[in-house]
C-alpha cells in the first residue's frame, strides 16, 4: 500500500517530460506497446524495454529506485512464468535434464518463456511510461478524445478521487486495528478485515450521498467539465510526429528482420 | 489472476476485447439509464467503484500460508448487478494497470471478460438462486463469492490455454488448472468467507443501504432492523 502514498501521482505531476505535449506521449506508447506486442522475437521487445527505462530515468528523471519498485510487481510474475513455461511447455529437445519427476526444459519452451519475459518487460515498460509521465487528469480528457461515453470518464474521474480518499482511510483503520492486537491470529484478521471492509463500504457510502448533496449545491447538471492543460493533437508538431513514425517504422522493421531469432 | 501485458499474443488480445466491449456497452447503457432517473446514483457508483479498488488491494490471510487479496467481484455483482460491474470493474483494471503494474492496456478485453463479466454473472446467477431457494443470505453470498471466483480463475485458464495450447488445448488447460487449483482454491474459500462477514456486517449495521439496492426486501430489512434496536 505504500506504493499509493504520494509519489505516483506527484511523479507524474513533476517529471522531466511533464510539458511535452500529452498527445504525443500517449502515440508513443500505446504504438511502442503494439510493436513490443506483435514482435516474434524477444530482441526488440528487449530493446523498447531498454530505450522506454532510459527515457524515463533520463528524459523523465523519475528515481530509478522507485521505477525498480514498480516493475517487479510485472518481472516476478515474468520470471515465475518463464521457469514454468520452459519446464511445462516444451514439446521439443530437452536442454536440460532436471533429474526430478522425469522433467526437463526444452528448447521451445524455453524460447516462448523468454519470448513471453521480454514482451511483457517491454509492455510494461511502456504502461510505467504512460502512468509516470502523465497525469491521470490529462489521460483522462485523452479518453474524451478517444469518444469514450461521458459517464465512464466521469465515473473514473471520480473513483481516482475516491481511491485516494478512502486508502487514507483505510490505513488510518488498518493501523488502529493493528495497535489492537487486531491482526494477531487468522481467526481475528478475518474478523478484523471484515469489519475494516465493511466499515469503509458504509463509510463511502454515505460519503457518495454527501458528495451528492455538496455538488448539487454548486450547480451539479449531471456533468463535470475538465480543461486538459498541455497540447492538443493538431499542435504535436510535424518534427515530432515524423520523429515518431521513423522511431516506430524501424522498430517495426526490426521485428520483421528479428522474427526468427532466438537464443537456441 | 491478471493476465499480465504482452503476455497473449496480439489475435487473442483483440478477440477478447471483440467479446467484451458489447457486454460493456450494454452495462454503460444500463448506467446511463439508471444515472439519468436517479442523479444521485452517479456519485454512488463512483464510490462503489473506488471500494472494489480498494478491496483488491487488501491482504488477505489465506490457510496456504501466503497473502493474496480479494477480487471482489462476487460482492461487488450481488450489490450492484453485473451489467454495472462490468463497467466498473474495467474502470478498476486500468486503474490497477497504471498504479499498480497489475494486469496491463492490450489484456484488458481478457482480464474483463473473466474478472467483470464471467465472475460477477455467474455470483449473481448463484445469489438470485440462492434467495429463490429460500437459504439465508450468508450461505447465499459465500456460494456467489466462491462460485464467481473460481469461475473467473476456469476462464483464465481457458484464455491462456487457448493462447498456448501446448501441445494441445487439453492438456495446456489441464496444466494451467492444476496450478490454479493449488493456489486459488483456498483462496476463493477465504475471499468466501471475508465477503460473508462483511456482508453481515454491513446487514447489521445498515440494512436500508442493501433495501435500495434491492439485495433485500423491504421486510427482511425492517426485521433485521427491529432485531437490532
Amino acid at each position: 500500500m505504500s506504493m499509493f502514498e504520494t509519489t505516483l501521482d506527484g511523479y507524474a505531476h513533476s517529471n522531466g517530460l511533464r510539458d511535452v505535449n500529452t498527445y504525443y506521449k500517449v502515440f508513443f506508447a500505446i504504438c511502442t506497446m503494439l510493436v513490443s506486442l506483435v514482435s516474434q522475437s524477444p530482441v526488440v521487445p528487449l530493446l523498447i524495454f531498454g530505450i522506454v527505462t532510459a527515457l524515463i530515468i533520463f528524459k523523465a528523471k523519475i528515481s530509478s529506485k522507485f521505477y525498480l519498485k514498480f516493475m517487479a510487481v510485472p518481472f516476478i510474475f515474468a520470471l515465475i512464468n518463464f521457469i514454468f513455461m520452459a519446464i511445462f511447455f516444451g514439446v521439443g529437445k530437452p536442454l536440460l535434464e532436471l533429474g526430478i519427476f522425469n522433467l526437463a526444459v526444452t528448447v521451445d519452451g524455453f524460447n516462448l518463456g523468454f519470448l513471453l519475459l521480454a514482451r511483457i518487460m517491454g509492455g510494461f515498460s511502456c504502461l510505467a511510461f504512460l502512468a509516470l509521465t502523465i497525469p491521470m487528469t490529462e489521460l483522462f480528457s485523452v479518453f474524451e478524445d478517444m469518444k469514450i461515453p461521458q459517464i465512464v470518464i466521469e465515473l473514473a474521474m471520480l473513483m481516482y478521487r475516491y481511491i485516494f480518499l478512502f486508502l487514507d482511510e483505510v490505513l488510518t483503520m488498518y493501523h488502529s486495528q493493528e495497535t489492537k492486537l487486531g491482526y494477531s491470529s487468522y481467526r481475528k484478521s478475518y474478523k478484523s478485515l471484515g469489519m475494516l471492509a465493511s466499515n469503509l463500504f458504509i463509510k463511502t457510502w454515505m460519503k457518495g450521498e454527501q458528495v451528492y448533496v455538496a455538488m448539487q449545491s454548486r450547480c451539479y447538471d449531471g456533468s463535470i467539465k475538465t480543461m486538459s492543460e498541455t497540447g492538443t493533437i493538431r499542435n504535436i508538431g510535424a518534427r515530432n510526429l515524423i520523429l515518431l513514425a521513423v522511431f516506430e517504422v524501424v522498430l517495426s522493421v526490426g521485428t520483421y528482420l528479428t522474427g526468427s531469432l532466438s537464443i537456441f | 489472476m491478471h493476465i499480465a501485458e504482452g503476455f497473449l499474443p496480439w489475435y487473442w488480445c483483440v478477440f477478447w476485447y471483440a467479446l467484451a466491449i458489447p457486454v460493456i456497452a450494454y452495462g454503460v447503457i444500463q448506467i446511463k439509464k439508471v444515472t439519468e432517473k436517479q442523479p444521485d446514483s452517479k456519485p454512488l457508483l463512483a464510490v462503489a467503484g473506488a471500494f472494489i479498488f480498494i478491496l483488491s488491494s487488501l491482504k488477505m490471510p489465506s490457510v496456504t500460508g501466503s497473502c493474496s487479496h480479494p477480487c471482489g467481484n462476487g460482492l461487488g455483482a450481488v450489490l450492484f448487478g453485473p451489467a454495472a460491474v462490468s463497467v466498473l470493474a474495467a474502470i478498476v483494471l486500468v486503474f490497477q494497470a497504471l498504479l499498480l503494474a497489475h494486469g496491463g492496456i492490450t489484456t484488458l478485453g481478457a482480464n474483463d471478460f473473466s474478472m467483470g463479466i464471467v465472475g460477477p454473472v455467474v455470483a449473481w446467477l448463484i445469489w438470485k438462486g440462492a434467495r429463490k431457494a429460500g437459504w439465508s443470505p450468508s450461505l447465499g453470498i459465500f456460494l456467489a463469492a466462491v462460485m464467481g471466483d473460481w469461475l473467473t480463475y476456469v476462464t483464465t485458464a481457458i484464455q491462456l490455454s487457448l493462447a498456448f495450447p501446448i501441445p494441445t488445448f487439453g492438456s495446456a488447460f489441464v496444466k494451467f488448472i492444476v496450478i490454479y487449483a493449488y493456489t486459488q482454491v483456498p483462496l476463493a474459500i477465504a475471499e468466501g468467507l471475508l465477503t460473508v462477514v462483511i456482508f453481515e456486517y454491513i446487514m447489521k449495521l445498515r440494512p436500508d443501504i442493501l433495501v435500495r439496492l434491492k439485495v433485500l426486501k423491504p421486510e427482511e430489512g425492517k426485521k433485521i432492523a427491529a432485531e437490532a434496536d
